[in-house]
C-alpha cells in the first residue's frame, strides 16, 4: 500500500475522533445552558451561520462556538481527503486523475457558496 | 429531555447502521421528524453531518482493506458531487411535505433492496474509459483467491452518480443504496469492490451538501452534535460487536421496521 494512502487513513481517523471531542464539549455546554428541549425546531427559521456565529463571538458564548468549531473540523476532513487524493495521483505522474480530483475539490468549494444567500 | 434521548437514539442508530451497512440517513431523520418533531429540514441536515462524521472514519479502515478503488471513486465523485449541488438547489425550492413523501417512498424502495439477494456481476470487456483511467483492479478473496475485475459502463455508471448526488442533498441520505446499484448493477464491479468503494465516497458526496446547508445555518448544533457524538460512538461499537451478533435476523426485523416508518412518512407528507 501507498505509504500517503496509509498517512490519509490515519490523519481522517484523528480528525474524526477530534471532531467528536468539540462536538461532545459543545454539547455538554449547551445542554446546560439551554436545556435539552427541541421545540424551537418544530418549524422551519432560516438563519445563516453568519448571523448566528456573529452573535455567539459578541456574546462570547464559547460552548457555541466550541459546537461550531466541532461541525467546521467535520466538514472540512472530507476536503483534505479529497485534497490529499489529488496529491496521491500527482506523485504517481497520473496527471488525468489529479485533474479529476482537482475538479472534485473545485465543485466541492463552489457547492458550499450555494449556502450562502445574497 | 429531547436531546439526551436523540443521543441514544444516535448511538443506537450508528450501531445499526454498522452492523447493517447503511447509513444513519435513513435511521436519523425519521427519529428526528417522525418521534421528536422536528421540521425535516434540520432533520436532513443534521443527518448528513452524522454522515461525514461516520464515512470519514469508515474510509479510514477502507483504505486499508485494499478493496476501495481509488481511482474509481475519484472519477465516480464527479457525478455524485455535482448531483448534490441539483439536489441542494431542489431542496431549497420545494416544499417539505414532498420531502417526506420522497424519503418514505425512499424507505420503500430500500426496504426491498435489502430483501433482495445479492449476486456477484462481472465484466468480460474493460470500457474504453475505464481502459484510459486504468480503473480495473484486482482484491483478494478470504480464501485466498485473487480476483481481476473489469469495469463496463464508465458513463452510465457517471450518470447514475449524478442521481444518487441529488437523492444524498435532498434527503440528508448517503445513497449508498443507489451507488452500490450503479456499480454492481451497471457497472458490474464486484459486490465487495462497490461497497467498499461506495462506503469511500460517501463522505465527499454528504459534505457537497452539507457545507452548503452549513453556511446556510440549517445545521443547528443542539441537534447535530448529539447525533454526531451518538453515531461515532454507536458505529465504533457496531464495527466491534459485528461479527458476535445475529445479523441476518436483525436485517429481517430492520426490514419490517423500515416498511412501517415509511408509511408513516408518507402519511405525514399527504396530510
Amino acid at each position: 500500500m501507498d505509504n500517503l494512502e496509509l498517512r490519509i487513513s490515519k490523519f481522517l481517523r484523528a480528525g474524526v475522533i477530534t471532531a467528536g471531542i468539540f462536538l461532545f464539549i459543545g454539547w455538554m455546554s449547551l445542554l446546560f445552558a439551554n436545556g435539552s428541549s427541541f421545540t424551537t425546531f418544530q418549524t422551519y427559521h432560516a438563519i445563516p451561520l453568519s448571523e448566528s456565529l456573529g452573535a455567539a463571538l459578541d456574546a462570547r458564548s464559547w460552548t457555541i462556538l466550541i459546537a461550531y468549531a466541532g461541525l467546521i473540523i467535520l466538514i472540512s476532513l472530507p476536503i483534505l481527503r479529497v485534497m490529499l487524493t489529488a496529491l496521491i495521483f500527482i506523485k504517481q505522474k497520473e496527471y488525468l486523475l489529479a485533474g479529476i480530483a482537482a475538479f472534485v475539490l473545485i465543485t466541492l468549494i463552489l457547492s458550499f457558496t450555494l449556502g450562502i444567500e445574497l | 429531555m429531547e436531546s439526551i434521548l436523540l443521543f441514544f437514539i444516535s448511538i443506537f442508530g450508528g450501531f445499526l447502521g454498522a452492523l447493517l451497512g447503511l447509513g444513519g440517513g435513513i435511521i436519523i431523520v425519521p427519529v428526528l421528524t417522525l418521534f421528536l418533531g422536528v421540521d425535516i429540514r434540520y432533520a436532513i441536515s443534521a443527518s448528513l453531518i452524522a454522515i461525514v462524521a461516520t464515512s470519514s472514519g469508515a474510509a479510514a479502515s477502507f483504505l486499508k482493506d485494499r478493496l476501495t478503488n481509488l481511482r474509481l471513486a475519484v472519477l465516480l465523485e464527479v457525478g455524485t458531487v455535482c448531483g448534490a449541488i441539483v439536489g441542494f438547489l431542489i431542496a431549497k425550492n420545494i416544499n417539505s411535505d414532498y420531502l417526506y413523501v420522497l424519503f418514505g417512498f425512499f424507505l420503500m424502495f430500500s426496504a426491498m433492496m435489502m430483501l433482495k439477494k445479492k449476486e456477484d456481476h462481472r465484466a468480460t470487456v474493460d470500457h474504453p474509459w475505464s481502459e484510459k483511467l486504468k480503473l480495473a483492479g484486482k482484491y483478494t478473496e478470504k480464501n485466498g483467491e485473487l480476483v481481476h475485475y473489469k469495469i463496463a459502463k464508465v458513463p452510465l455508471g457517471l450518470f447514475l452518480m449524478f442521481f444518487a448526488g441529488i437523492l444524498s442533498a435532498l434527503l440528508g441520505i448517503g445513497s449508498g443504496i443507489f451507488k452500490v446499484m450503479a456499480m454492481d448493477g451497471a457497472m458490474k464491479i464486484p459486490m465487495k469492490v462497490s461497497s467498499a468503494t461506495s462506503n469511500f465516497m460517501i463522505g465527499v458526496t454528504a459534505t457537497a451538501s452539507a457545507g452548503a446547508y452549513f453556511l446556510r445555518g440549517d445545521i443547528r448544533p443542539e441537534i447535530a452534535c448529539p447525533v454526531s457524538v451518538g453515531i461515532i460512538a454507536g458505529s465504533w461499537i457496531g464495527a466491534r460487536l459485528m461479527p458476535k451478533l445475529p445479523a441476518i435476523l436483525i436485517r429481517k426485523i430492520f426490514v419490517g421496521v423500515l416498511s412501517i416508518v415509511a408509511i408513516q412518512m408518507l402519511v405525514k407528507g399527504f396530510n
